[in-house]
């Protein structure tokens, strides 16, 4: 791809996402449009978030327990899981099961609707495609992904304690009051701010390629695959970007 | 109603039209004719300003639609009602739903009221037992006739536009969706049809443009068609004398 096409997409794409976002102001509201998005994303995804994160807990406290214990330090397992999870893992692994779920079911579902004609006859209908379907998939990403989150942080605990407790015979009740001294503003709030750019991004990202998709079946593959695979990057490289900005605001020293 | 104006139109480096010029009046039956790839469909999407040709002009009702923004498009798109290829109904929708699609977007009418008038244009294209069906339920015929009542729905069209509309279908689905077409312009309403078949192109219109390469290889009525001196158009043809020799077997 040359810089000018480049240019292009990166314009395209930014009008995409602003006018996305811009439509949760303007009527007409597509309401049920957004329900029905929330319902695919969050409730869809409800169960594999649990299973996900309810193992990323576990595997981290056997990481850590394993590794405190050599220092002697086994008590803090509960601190260290907390922060980590909640600062970090606990978004990231959220948004990247919703990029593989929910992400790619929009990407191919936007793309097979524009393969289908169905984009155009919205356009001859006089509907505008972004609000009809991008802004209701950003609503529900923005709504969803955190509640997902917050729903996988609670499971990813759940699974450390479940390591510390009865692998590596710890106290619970040191578990979970390790827990609640790491849930203070700073911590809370570094987590929560993640998956709403995170769900962002990949609504987006997603959106602009399935609307992009040209050229049959193999566009559409590829329209997905596209927007599987930089909704990654981009979250990864947001997650950076994020904690380095959010750490400077929180007052953290590095 | 139409006047193509050297008009120019490519994918990338691939030039699909090359200075098209040609007018159709909207009481007019054209079919327009040509093999896979030759921008039959990209000359529907043009004038509903779906897309934007590279150069020349395109006008409606003597209105030139090249420049025109999303929104003022709207004005002109509303004189048409355009069925895609396979009728691009809408999955998520059953087919009350993509009925009704343009009486909830724009109308106030009730609930009552829009079953009614959904029921009216169901039983119009002779598809009412349809009502409840998924899109993903109907035959192929179904599919098409579905569409044509949802386009119906939506505005009063001052001429119709049919891309495809008896590819994939079976000849007796394939003659009911040509009986269907020639019925919506009974009153003098008229259309343009985009197809390969030439045997149903013969059945509703009565003019024909035949495109190769991009450019306009023969423009002219039904017996100028099949007369012509054209290879490549006696090519095509040839689909009528093979249905004429499998009469006599």
């Amino acid at each position: 791809m040359n810089v000018k096409a480049l240019v292009s997409e990166l314009q395209n794409f930014y009008l995409l996402s602003f006018h996305g976002l811009l439509g949760l102001l303007r009527r007409p509201f597509y309401l049920r449009d957004a329900i029905e998005q929330m319902d695919y994303a969050g409730a869809g995804s409800f169960f594999i978030i649990i299973l996900v994160s309810l193992f990323v807990g576990m595997a981290l406290s056997l990481q850590l327990a394993a590794e405190l214990s050599v220092l002697g330090l086994k008590m803090y397992t509960g601190k260290v899981v907390g922060i980590s999870i909640i600062r970090e893992i606990g978004p990231v692994a959220a948004a990247l099961v919703f990029t593989g779920r929910v992400g790619s079911g929009m990407a191919s579902e936007l793309g097979s609707m524009v393969l289908g004609h169905q984009v155009d006859t919205l356009r001859v209908f006089g509907v505008d495609p972004v609000k009809k379907l991008v802004t209701p998939r950003i609503v529900s990403a923005l709504v969803m992904l955190p509640a997902l989150t917050l729903i996988g942080d609670a499971a990813s605990l759940l699974g450390g304690y479940y390591i510390a407790v009865f692998v590596s015979h710890q106290s619970g009740n040191v578990y979970w009051s390790s827990i609640r001294d790491v849930l203070d503003f700073e911590n809370v709030f570094s987590g929560s701010v993640k998956p709403f750019i995170f769900g962002y991004l990949i609504a987006s990202i997603s959106c602009y390629m399935g609307l992009s998709a040209k050229g049959g079946a193999i566009g559409l593959r590829g329209a997905t695959t596209r927007a599987v695979v930089l909704s990654i990057i981009m979250i990864i490289v947001a997650d950076f970007i994020l904690t380095r900005i959010l750490l400077y605001a929180l007052g953290f020293s590095v | 109603m139409i006047v193509f104006d050297g008009v120019s139109f490519s994918y990338g480096d691939r030039a699909i039209l090359t200075d098209l010029h040609f007018s159709i009046r909207a009481d007019e039956r054209v079919a327009v004719l040509g093999g896979s790839g030759e921008g039959k469909t990209t000359i529907l999407k043009l004038i509903m300003g779906l897309m934007r040709p590279d150069s020349g002009m395109i006008f409606i009702e003597g209105e030139d639609i090249t420049g025109k923004t999303e929104e003022a498009l709207r004005d002109v798109r509303m004189k048409f009602s355009i069925v895609f290829q396979e009728g691009a109904l809408f999955d998520s929708l059953n087919v009350k739903e993509n009925v009704a699609f343009c009486l909830r977007e724009y109308t106030a009418l009730s609930e009552e009221e829009i079953d009614v008038k959904v029921r009216d244009l169901l039983r119009r294209v002779g598809v009412e037992q349809a009502l409840e069906f998924m899109p993903e339920e109907l035959s192929g015929g179904m599919h098409r006739r579905v569409a044509i009542a949802r386009s119906l729905a939506a505005f009063e069209p001052k001429m119709f536009l049919y891309d495809e509309p008896t590819s994939g279908l079976d000849p007796v689905n394939a003659d009911n969706i040509c009986k269907l077409i020639l019925d919506l312009s009974r009153n003098g309403k008229g259309f343009i049809i985009v197809t390969h078949k030439v045997f149903d192109a013969l059945k509703v219109a009565n003019r024909f443009i035949f495109l190769q390469d991009g450019k306009i290889l023969f423009d002219g009525d039904r017996e100028q068609l099949l007369h012509s001196p054209i290879p490549d158009i006696q090519i095509f043809i040839s689909e009528l004398q093979y249905k004429e020799e499998a009469k006599n077997v």
